[in-house]
């Protein structure tokens, strides 16, 4: 099932804290938006591109500050112009 | 013959006389001065110069070009296709990289961002500031609401309308000041050059 990255994000931002640190992962968003965890997947690398997910090694998630500002706005269709390959923690 | 002026002669080919009835949009005139207005939407209560109302213009002779989209938001607001296309990136399903949308659209991606910025200027999109976690900001671009950008759109352009407009009529005078005060010059060289900035 296809899932938008909007939904991605909005799910991300409801079970994961920029502040805290507290991190999710892409089953549990998958399972949450009733989508494949492929495609949760491929949604949070592009977040990720756009400094609004933070992804680490052992595969779990969280929204960024940044992300979570973005929601903020309540806006739909957004550019967000990052410096390429962010987003990921080694 | 231009590959632009060529274009254009292959896609729009006809020609367009103001129609009436076609309640697409009206054009008014007062019998009593030179006054003339373009109405878009409903003319609720009547257009009215000179507390009487204006009549509708019913007999144009004059055909024109019809518009062609590209070369209106080009001309009114120097926004190139391009523009365009990542103006109606924007508008889409988000959020994405800069880096997404000209991979997209197969533009540079400093190129996205020049007309991002452009965009913005012109009131078509907004840009809001998010704080990044390693510190700094980075901007993201939004569409504005729809009603809004309508607005924009329409404004400006009759804002860029007026401006043609008032050149015409410039043109009009200045042949008639012309044939009274300059019958031994050529008309093209005074007419020209009274433009020249």
């Amino acid at each position: 099932m296809d899932v938008t990255r909007r939904a991605v994000l909005e799910r991300l931002a409801a079970t994961s804290d920029a502040e805290r640190r507290e991190t999710t992962t892409p089953e549990t968003l998958a399972a949450a938006l009733d989508a494949e965890r492929r495609a949760v997947e491929a949604q949070l690398k592009r977040l990720a591109d756009c400094e609004l997910a933070r992804t680490y090694p052992d595969g779990r998630v969280r929204v960024t500050i940044t992300g979570e500002e973005l929601l903020e706005l309540d806006t739909e269709g957004t550019v967000v112009v990052g410096e390429p390959n962010a987003g990921s923690e080694p | 013959m231009s590959k632009r002026e060529t274009d254009r002669s292959e896609e729009t080919p006809e020609e367009v006389r103001y129609d009436p009835d076609s309640s697409r949009y009206d054009v008014f005139e007062c019998p009593d001065c030179d006054n003339v207005v373009l109405a878009l939407g409903r003319d609720d209560p009547p257009m009215s110069c000179h507390d009487a109302p204006m009549e509708r213009v019913t007999d144009v002779e004059m055909s024109v070009k019809p518009p062609d989209v590209k070369e209106v938001l080009l001309d009114a607001f120097g926004l190139p296709k391009a523009g365009l296309d990542i103006c109606l990136c924007v508008i889409g399903e988000g959020p994405l990289s800069a880096n997404e949308v000209a991979e997209s659209l197969g533009y540079d991606r400093s190129t996205v961002t020049r007309y991002l910025n452009t965009l913005v200027d012109l009131g078509l999109l907004q840009r809001s500031e998010l704080n990044r976690e390693q510190g700094g900001v980075v901007n993201a671009y939004h569409s504005v609401d729809l009603e809004r950008m309508r607005r924009e759109t329409l404004i400006g352009f009759y804002v860029w309308a007026g401006e043609a407009a008032s050149l015409i009529e410039e043109a009009n005078l200045t042949k008639q000041d012309y044939l009274e005060e300059n019958p031994d010059r050529d008309l093209p060289d005074v007419f020209w050059e009274s433009f020249e900035k």
